[in-house]
């Protein structure tokens, strides 16, 4: 068992990398946290993640823009390849299956990369249909995967209009799977008139909303852990 | 004072002289409707692609609503295809769709792989459009001001590489965007000679890559507003009016916009142009900032005259919208902005 000095080192150097986007100290961190046997849970959740976190106040103060959150996302990225295998199956108590994409017209994909982060983290499987994506395919592929949840998104007013045609399509065919919009334009008054079940507020918000979501499955997944 | 046209009107508005009936209603950017694409039986995939539709198009918010400009194209990937990236017009779509062409495939990897090629006159769409202005020109030429736009080096650079690899080597390797993005003007400044050439009466430039919601203002400062300085000194030799507009949160740019010397600068909605104008003084001329969506398409009249009149009292010289004009917006509501403007913008 890992001394809890040791423990604290290793998840306090997984957040930092992550905040000053240090991707190699990140992977170090990663890598010891194995070797000493630490939790891999653990030290996303509380390492990796708690670092997005402060990203995430960063970015609310204007202190960090889009360019250090998307470095910030890499050096993420870098310490959950090497954990997420390493992850007990038991200990993941939220599964599932994701279908995300931005809808036709649009091919601004940054925001929707980093909601696709937030799921994976979080011990999804995502099905990432990438962007400009014909309004069909999004109820195709949600027949094909037994999709949980179609996360949509759209960046521009224009292409927008998109979502509730979605929305009432994959109503009529798929009526259990769950759906999630976002994006600059979309708001929630749109979005519950649409009939969404979640909604993300917009594209640099996205990264807040992806942050605050993986903040409320942490604290579900920790939760379960102490019953 | 008695009546004067558009062009006029305009005219005198860009260089600040006063001697002017009322303030105007207009655009650098795309303002076609679904109104005015009906008059010809058009759909919106075909009015990029035909340079007498794309002219007729443009003249029909004018003759509609006698909104003061007739502007082409209406895409944002003219120059992006000149440099090689590849669009989708979605041809394939319902004639009654609105989707606007999209680049379906990036023309570089790297910012070094940038060839601009020569004749550019005579490259992709460029002669479409300036086809299209010469028939503007010659239809509404005399009495409304015919324009086109270009975009600004770093929104260019957006359209032409992966927009995540291009945010993150801003900041990793900011010396290699700065070469790309100077390479690019150097283009835009060709592109924006020939646009000049063939009778236009003012450029926009539209930097919509680079607002605070995105990039920090030292980001701006550093790497994209020398480009735009320069751009702006070239054009402006021509004896062009230029205006930079840039959408999204500029409250923390707009002295470094003004200051990258344009003729005027545009700004959208997020704007506080009361604060604006007391920034950059008397002298700047500032453009804007109606909400296209919220307010044109979704708002009522009440609303459009509120935000026109709240513009107005902010200190606008002309009223813009702060984007491209949806082209689903009502008849109504255009009229009433329009009318609007003509009614609280007396001078």
């Amino acid at each position: 068992m890992v001394s809890e000095e040791k423990r604290k080192d290793i998840l306090e150097r997984l957040r930092k990398g992550v905040v000053e986007f240090d991707e190699d100290m990140v992977r170090e961190a990663a890598k010891e946290a194995l070797e000493v046997g630490m939790d891999a849970l653990d030290a996303i959740m509380n390492g990796l993640v708690a670092g997005m976190e402060e990203v995430g106040e960063l970015f609310d103060k204007g202190e960090y823009f889009v360019p250090e959150v998307l470095m910030c996302a890499d050096a993420l990225y870098a310490g959950l390849d090497i954990l997420r295998p390493h992850v007990k199956k038991e200990d993941i108590k939220v599964t599932g299956q994701v279908v995300i994409g931005v809808v036709e017209g649009d091919v601004h994909d940054i925001g929707k990369n980093l909601v696709k982060m937030m799921f994976e983290v979080a011990g999804f499987e995502v099905v990432d249909l990438g962007k400009d994506v014909p309004l069909e395919k999004f109820v195709e592929e949600s027949l094909n995967t037994n999709a949980d949840i179609v996360a949509l998104s759209a960046m521009m007013t224009t292409t927008m209009l998109g979502i509730p045609k979605v929305i009432e399509m994959i109503r009529k065919k798929n009526p259990n799977v769950k759906i999630m919009v976002g994006g600059a334009p979309v708001s929630k008054d749109a979005a519950e008139k649409w009939g969404a079940d979640a909604w993300a507020p917009d594209a640099t918000n996205a990264v807040n909303e992806a942050i605050n979501m993986i903040k409320g499955l942490k604290k579900e997944i920790m939760e379960r852990k102490e019953d | 004072m008695s009546a004067m046209n558009s062009k006029e009107r305009i005219s005198k508005i860009f260089s600040k002289n006063d001697d002017i009936d009322r303030i105007a209603c207009f655009s650098g950017m795309g303002n076609v409707t679904m109104e005015g694409l009906k008059k010809y039986g058009y759909a919106f995939y075909e009015i990029h692609l035909d340079a007498e539709k794309m002219a007729n198009a443009a003249c029909t918010s004018y003759e509609l609503y006698n909104f003061e400009c007739a502007v082409v194209p209406f895409d944002l990937g003219i120059e992006a295809e000149v440099l090689g990236a590849e669009m989708n017009f979605y041809t394939h779509k319902e004639r009654e769709s609105i989707i606007y062409p999209t680049v379906k495939k990036k023309a570089i990897q790297e910012p070094e792989d940038l060839k601009i090629p020569e004749n550019v006159a005579e490259r992709n769409r460029v002669p479409l459009v300036l086809k299209a202005l010469e028939i503007m020109q010659e239809r509404v030429g005399d009495f409304v001001p015919v324009a086109t736009y270009i975009l600004g080096p770093y929104t260019l650079a957006g359209q032409l590489m992966d927009l995540e690899k291009l945010l993150k080597m801003s900041f990793k390797n900011p010396d290699r965007i700065n070469d790309l993005l100077s390479n690019l003007t150097n283009f835009l400044i060709e592109l924006g000679t020939i646009y000049r050439d063939v009778g236009i009466d003012y450029l926009t430039v539209r930097e919509m890559g680079a607002p605070t919601d995105v990039l920090s203002p030292r980001m701006f400062k550093n790497l994209i507003q020398p480009h735009l300085k320069r751009l702006f000194s070239k054009l402006k030799k021509l004896k062009l009016p230029i205006v930079l507009h840039i959408c999204g949160n500029t409250n923390p740019i707009v002295e470094l916009m003004w200051e990258s010397s344009p003729t005027a600068i545009s700004v959208d909605q997020k704007n506080e142009v009361d604060k604006t104008r007391e920034k950059l003084g008397d002298d700047a001329i500032i453009f804007g900032n109606i909400d296209p969506y919220g307010v044109l398409v979704k708002g009522g009249i009440d609303d459009i005259r509120n935000a026109v009149k709240k513009a107005i009292e902010g200190g606008v010289d002309s009223v813009w919208p702060g984007c491209d004009i949806w082209p689903a917006v009502s008849k109504e509501n255009m009229l009433a902005f329009v009318k609007a403007v003509e009614e609280f913008g007396k001078r």
